[in-house]
C-alpha cells in the first residue's frame, strides 16, 4: 500500500510539474500578442442567437421544467425539528440526509407521516462486501486509479460505483493510515529487539484494532518467533504486513481484514511508569477502551456479528464527530458574538439612564411597586427602569419608616400569601450573583444586612 | 450579505455527477461537485433551497449551439472504441486534455441539462437565483472540446435566457479566459461577455485586453487580463468598478456568473491568491443587482477548496451566514487539518500593481463608452429589471417603435451570416488574420492520441524545456 501511495504521489507530482495542461506550455511559445490565440469569427464558431419572444407570446407555464423537484423548503418545520428528524432517519434507519428530506418532501412536509413511513423503505444497503473491498484494495494497489483495470477484477461493479467507492474509501484509508504507521513502526521495532518487546509485551493488556490495508509481502520472519499480534510464541509464523502472526491471528486477519483482537479492556495506565518502548506498544490511544464482549463476538462468532458491532461503532463515531463539529460551530458563533464586544450583553441601563437621585415620581412608583411586587426588588427595578435593584433595596431600607413600607409589604403578603420567603430567596440569589448590579460592595452591604432579612426571619 | 430580502434559490444537482472520472492524474474531478453537495446538505443550506434533479440534455438541445457532427461524435465515442475515431478525435480536440472517459456523454448531458433547466426556471420567473455547480464548462467550442470542457452548458443556458431577455450579461471569474462563451457570442450585441483571467503564457491564450468583439458584437466582449497573484483586495478593486460600469451601460436583464474556483489561492492549476471570501464577494456584488441570476461552476482543481468556495457562495446566494467550522460530512477528512470553511491567502507576490489595474480599467472604460446606451432595445425594459431603471429613462430611444418584428428577424439572420468581409471592413489589426484556419493553435500531432504512454512522458517533459516542446509540436 505504501508503495502504491508513493508511486501515485510521484506520478501526480510529475504531472503537476508539467503545468496545468500541455496546451498551456505550448501556448507559451506563441504568447506574443501578435501570434497569440484568437477568437475565431464565422458561422462555424458563433452561436445562433434565438429571437426574443415578445412578452405577449410567452407561455412560461407551458414550458417544461426539464428537471425533477426533489425538495422544497418549508417554513412549517423548525430547524431543530428537522435536524431531529434527519438524525432519527440516519441513525435508526440508515438513511442519508438527502434521502430523509426526500421522504419528508414525498409526504408533503408532514413530519409525522414521514417518520412513520421511514421503516417501510430501507435505503440501498452497502453492496460492498468485505471481499469486494479487499479485492478493490488489491486491485487499486496494482492498477492505481485506472478504474477500467480495477473493474476487470470486480466485473459486477460499474465504473461509477468504483469511483464512488474510491472517493469514500480514500479518506478512510487516510484515517487508518496513522494506525498503519503505528503498526508498522511496531513490527519494525519488534524485529529489532525481539526479546525486549516480548518480555514487556507479555503481561500488558493490549488490543490492536488496526485496520488492514492488505499488503502481502516483505519481512522474512524467523522460524521460532512470537506472534506480532497476540505475542504467543509459535513455530510457524505467517509473515504479513502486520509482522509475524500466529496461525489463529493470521486466519482471522485473512478473513476479516482486521487483526485479531487479543485481550481487553485496556486499562488506563500510569504514563510515567511506561518506558518509551512500552508506550509505543500496540495499545489503543488514550481514552479509547475496548469492550471485551464485543471483541469476543467479533473473533469467535460469525463475521457478520462482528460487522454489526463495527458498523454500530462506526455510526457512533460519526454521530459523535457530528456532535463535535456542531459544538465547535456553536462555540465559534458565541465567540464571534463576544468578539463584537460585550456592550450589548451588559445591562444597558447602568450608564446614563441610571440615576441615584430619587425623583418624587420615582419614589411614588417605588412604593407602588412594593405594593404590587412585595420585596421582589428586581422586578420593581425593571419596571422603574432608572434604578437598579440595589438602589431599591437601599430605598427600602432608608425610607421604610417614612413611607410605612412594612405595612405595604404586609398588605402585599396578605394578598399574595407567604410568597415573601420565596421572593426573599430569589432576592438572595440575585444578591449573590451580583447580577446587573453595578454598585460597589459598600452599596450592597446594607442590603444584605438589610431589615428585609430580619423580616424574613420574623415571618418564619 | 446585506440584502434583507431572501432570494428564492433553485439548485440543480444530479447525484451521479460525482461518479464520472476523467482519468488517472487528470486534474478535473467531478467529485468536487458531490463534495460541495454534501457540505450544503450538512450545513443545512440544502433544505433552504428548491432542489432539482435536472433532466439529461438531449442531443437536440445541445445542438442549439454545438454542431450536429460534434454532438454525434460525443455520443458515440467510448473508451473501448476510441481507436476507430482517431481522425475525429483529432478534429474535435478530444483525447488529450479532454480525454474520452466512461460516461462522457452522460456527463455532458447532466452538466448541460442543469444549466438549461436553470435558465428555463429563471425565464419563468419562478426563481431569483439558480445554481448549477455541475456546469460552467466555458472552454467548449461549437465543434471542439477544449480545456476539460466538451459541451458548453453556459452557452446553452444563455441561449435559453435570450428567448426571454433582450440582453444577458455573462461574467467569468475563472482563472482561465472564458473563451468558449466569448467566441459563441463574439458577434452579437445581445450578450456581453466579461472575463477576468490570468493572461500571458497561460491557457487558453485568448483574452487580450484588445479583444473586444466583432461586427455587431464589437465592444460586447470585455477582457480583463491579469497577472499572477491577484489577491482579494486587487480583485475587488477591478471587479467592482468594471461590473458597475458594465451594468450601467449594458443594462442586462439577466446575469450569468461563472464561478470557476481555480482563481482561489493554492489551486493546483491556478495562480491567483484569492480566498473563499474574496471569491464570494463577486457573487455578493452581482447578487445586489437583483437581476435573474444564474450561477454555474467551472474550473477548480484543489477540490477541497472548490467545495468550500461553492458552499460559501451558495450561502451568499441564500443570504444565510454559515459557521466557519465545517459540519461533519461524508468527506470530512478531506478538509483537514483545520476543518474550517475559510482559507488564508498565501504569501505569493501580487504582480498586479495598482497602476497596472488602473490602466486596464481606463482602457476598458473607454471601450464601454463606445456602447450605444441600452443597445438593441426593442421591448420595454423587462419588469424584473429593477435596479437600473433610472438610467434607462435617460435613453432617448423609444424602444417600442424602433424594431418591428420583421426588422428583428433580419437582424438576427444577419448575425448568422456574419462574414469576414464585414469584419475586414472595420479595419484594425484583425485584417490580416485568417479566421477559418482549422487549428486554433499548434498542437501535438497526428500519431499521439493512440499511444498514451508516450504522450504522458512527453507531457512531463514539456514543462521544463520549451525547446523540447517545440520539437514535439513540430
Amino acid at each position: 500500500m505504501v508503495f502504491a501511495e508513493k508511486t501515485n504521489d510521484s506520478l501526480r507530482n510529475g504531472r503537476r510539474s508539467r503545468g496545468p495542461s500541455p496546451i498551456q506550455s505550448i501556448s507559451s511559445l506563441s504568447s506574443d500578442e501578435e501570434s497569440g490565440e484568437k477568437i475565431r469569427v464565422g458561422k462555424e464558431y458563433q452561436a445562433v442567437v434565438p429571437p426574443l419572444i415578445p412578452p405577449n407570446e410567452r407561455r412560461p407555464e407551458l414550458t417544461n421544467d426539464r428537471a425533477l423537484l426533489v425538495w422544497e423548503p418549508t417554513n412549517d418545520i423548525s430547524d431543530a425539528k428537522l435536524d431531529n428528524y434527519i438524525s432519527v432517519a440516519k441513525e435508526k434507519y440508515g438513511y442519508n440526509g438527502e434521502q430523509a428530506l426526500g421522504m419528508l418532501f414525498w409526504h408533503k412536509h408532514i413530519l409525522q407521516s414521514a417518520l412513520n413511513d421511514l421503516p417501510n423503505f430501507t435505503p440501498f444497503p452497502d453492496e460492498w462486501t468485505v471481499e469486494d473491498k479487499v479485492l478493490f484494495e488489491q486491485a487499486f494497489q496494482f492498477h492505481g486509479k485506472s478504474f477500467h483495470r480495477i473493474r476487470q477484477m470486480l466485473p459486477d461493479k460499474s465504473i461509477a460505483t468504483l469511483v464512488k467507492h474510491y472517493y469514500s474509501w480514500k479518506k478512510t484509508r487516510c484515517r487508518t493510515s496513522l494506525m498503519d504507521k503505528h503498526a508498522k513502526k511496531l513490527s519494525a521495532r519488534a524485529s529489532n529487539s525481539e526479546e525486549g518487546a516480548v518480555a514487556s509485551d507479555g503481561g500488558s493488556e493490549v488490543g490492536s484494532i488496526t485496520d488492514s490495508d492488505s499488503e502481502d509481502k516483505k519481512e522474512g520472519a524467523e522460524t521460532k518467533t512470537s506472534c506480532g499480534n497476540c505475542a504467543v510464541l509459535c513455530t510457524v509464523a505467517q509473515t504479513t504486513s502486520k509482522g509475524p502472526l500466529c496461525n489463529s491471528c493470521y486466519t482471522h486477519w485473512r478473513r476479516t481484514g482486521a487483526t485479531r483482537p487479543t485481550i481487553g479492556p485496556a486499562k488506563p495506565r500510569d504514563r510515567h511508569a511506561n518506558s518509551v518502548l512500552a508506550r509505543s506498544k500496540r495499545k489503543p490511544p488514550r481514552g479509547m477502551y475496548i469492550n471485551h464482549d464485543d471483541l469476543v463476538i467479533i473473533s469467535a462468532d460469525s463475521p457478520q456479528n462482528g460487522e454489526v458491532i463495527l458498523k454500530a461503532l462506526d455510526r457512533e463515531i460519526v454521530s459523535l464527530k457530528r456532535q463535535v463539529q456542531a459544538n465547535k460551530q456553536t462555540i465559534s458563533a458565541l465567540k464571534s458574538k463576544t468578539a463584537e464586544g460585550l456592550g450589548e450583553l451588559r445591562p444597558s441601563d447602568n450608564n446614563s439612564r441610571i440615576n441615584t437621585r430619587w425623583t418624587n415620581e420615582e419614589m411614588l412608583l417605588a412604593v407602588q411597586g412594593v405594593r404590587m411586587h412585595g420585596k421582589d426588588f428586581n422586578t420593581i427595578a425593571e419596571v422603574l427602569g432608572t434604578k437598579t435593584e440595589t438602589h431599591l433595596r437601599l430605598f427600602y431600607a432608608k425610607e421604610r419608616k417614612r413611607y410605612n413600607l412594612d405595612k405595604v409589604v404586609a398588605e402585599y403578603e396578605a394578598e399574595h400569601g407567604p410568597s415573601q420567603s420565596s421572593s426573599e430567596q430569589k432576592m438572595d440569589v440575585d444578591g449573590d450573583t451580583g447580577q446587573s448590579s453595578p454598585s460597589s460592595p459598600a452599596n450592597q452591604k446594607p442590603s444584605t444586612t438589610s431589615p428585609s432579612g430580619s423580616t424574613a426571619n420574623k415571618t418564619k | 450579505m446585506t440584502s434583507a430580502v431572501k432570494k428564492k434559490v433553485c439548485y440543480y444537482y444530479d447525484s451521479d455527477i460525482g461518479n464520472y472520472y476523467y482519468g488517472q492524474g487528470h486534474p478535473m474531478k467531478p467529485h468536487r461537485i458531490r463534495m460541495t453537495h454534501n457540505l450544503l446538505l450538512n450545513y443545512g443550506l440544502y433544505r433552504k433551497m428548491e432542489i432539482y434533479r435536472p433532466h439529461k440534455a438531449t442531443a437536440e438541445e445541445m445542438t442549439k449551439f454545438h454542431s450536429d457532427e460534434y454532438i454525434r461524435f460525443l455520443r458515440s465515442i467510448r473508451p473501448d472504441n476510441m481507436s476507430e475515431y482517431n481522425k475525429q478525435m483529432q478534429r474535435f480536440n478530444v483525447g488529450e486534455d479532454c480525454p474520452v472517459f466512461d460516461g462522457l456523454y452522460e456527463f455532458c448531458q447532466l452538466s448541460g441539462g442543469g444549466s438549461v433547466a436553470a435558465a428555463v426556471k429563471l425565464n419563468k420567473q419562478a426563481a431569483d437565483i439558480c445554481i448549477n455547480w455541475g456546469g460552467g464548462l466555458h472552454h467548449a467550442k461549437k465543434s471542439e472540446a477544449s480545456g476539460f470542457c466538451y459541451v458548453n452548458d453556459i452557452v446553452l443556458g444563455i441561449l435559453e435566457l435570450l428567448k426571454y431577455h433582450q440582453r444577458v450579461l455573462y461574467i467569468d471569474i475563472d482563472v482561465h479566459h472564458g473563451d468558449g462563451v466569448e467566441e459563441a457570442f463574439y458577434t452579437t450585441d445581445r450578450v456581453m461577455t466579461v472575463s477576468f483571467h490570468k493572461y500571458g503564457e497561460y491557457f487558453p491564450g485568448t483574452g487580450d485586453l484588445r479583444d473586444i468583439g466583432a461586427g455587431k458584437g464589437k465592444y460586447y466582449a470585455v477582457n480583463i487580463p491579469l497577472r499572477d497573484g491577484m489577491d482579494d483586495e486587487s480583485y475587488e478593486s477591478i471587479f467592482v468598478p468594471i461590473i458597475t460600469k458594465v451594468m450601467e451601460t449594458f443594462q442586462p436583464s439577466a446575469v450569468v456568473l461563472q464561478c470557476g474556483a481555480d482563481s482561489l489561492t493554492g489551486d493546483r492549476l491556478g495562480c491567483f491568491n484569492l480566498t473563499v471570501r474574496g471569491h464570494g464577494k463577486c457573487v455578493e456584488f452581482v447578487k445586489k443587482y437583483n437581476l435573474p441570476f444564474l450561477m454555474v461552476g467551472g474550473g477548480g482543481y484543489t477540490i477541497r477548496n472548490v467545495s468550500r468556495c461553492w458552499t460559501y457562495e451558495t450561502s451568499v446566494a441564500l443570504g444565510t451566514e454559515i459557521a466557519n467550522e465545517l459540519p461533519y460530512n461524508d468527506y470530512f477528512e478531506y478538509f483537514g487539518p483545520d476543518f474550517k470553511l475559510h482559507i488564508s491567502p498565501s504569501n505569493m507576490a501580487n504582480q498586479n500593481t495598482s497602476e497596472y489595474l488602473e490602466k486596464i480599467k481606463t482602457r476598458l472604460f473607454e471601450n464601454l463608452r463606445m456602447l450605444p446606451h441600452a443597445p438593441g432595445v426593442q421591448v420595454q425594459s423587462i419588469p424584473e429589471d429593477g435596479v437600473n431603471d433610472e438610467s434607462e429613462d435617460e435613453d432617448k430611444v423609444s424602444p417600442d417603435e424602433r424594431l418591428p418584428e420583421s426588422t428583428q428577424d433580419k437582424r438576427i439572420s444577419g448575425d448568422n451570416e456574419f462574414s469576414e468581409s464585414e469584419d475586414e471592413g472595420e479595419g484594425g489589426r484583425r485584417d490580416h488574420r485568417n479566421y477559418n484556419k482549422q487549428r486554433k493553435r499548434p498542437r501535438l500531432d497526428p500519431n499521439d492520441p493512440s499511444e498514451s504512454k508516450v504522450k504522458e512522458e512527453e507531457k512531463m517533459q514539456i514543462d521544463d524545456t520549451i525547446s523540447k516542446t517545440s520539437s514535439t509540436t513540430a
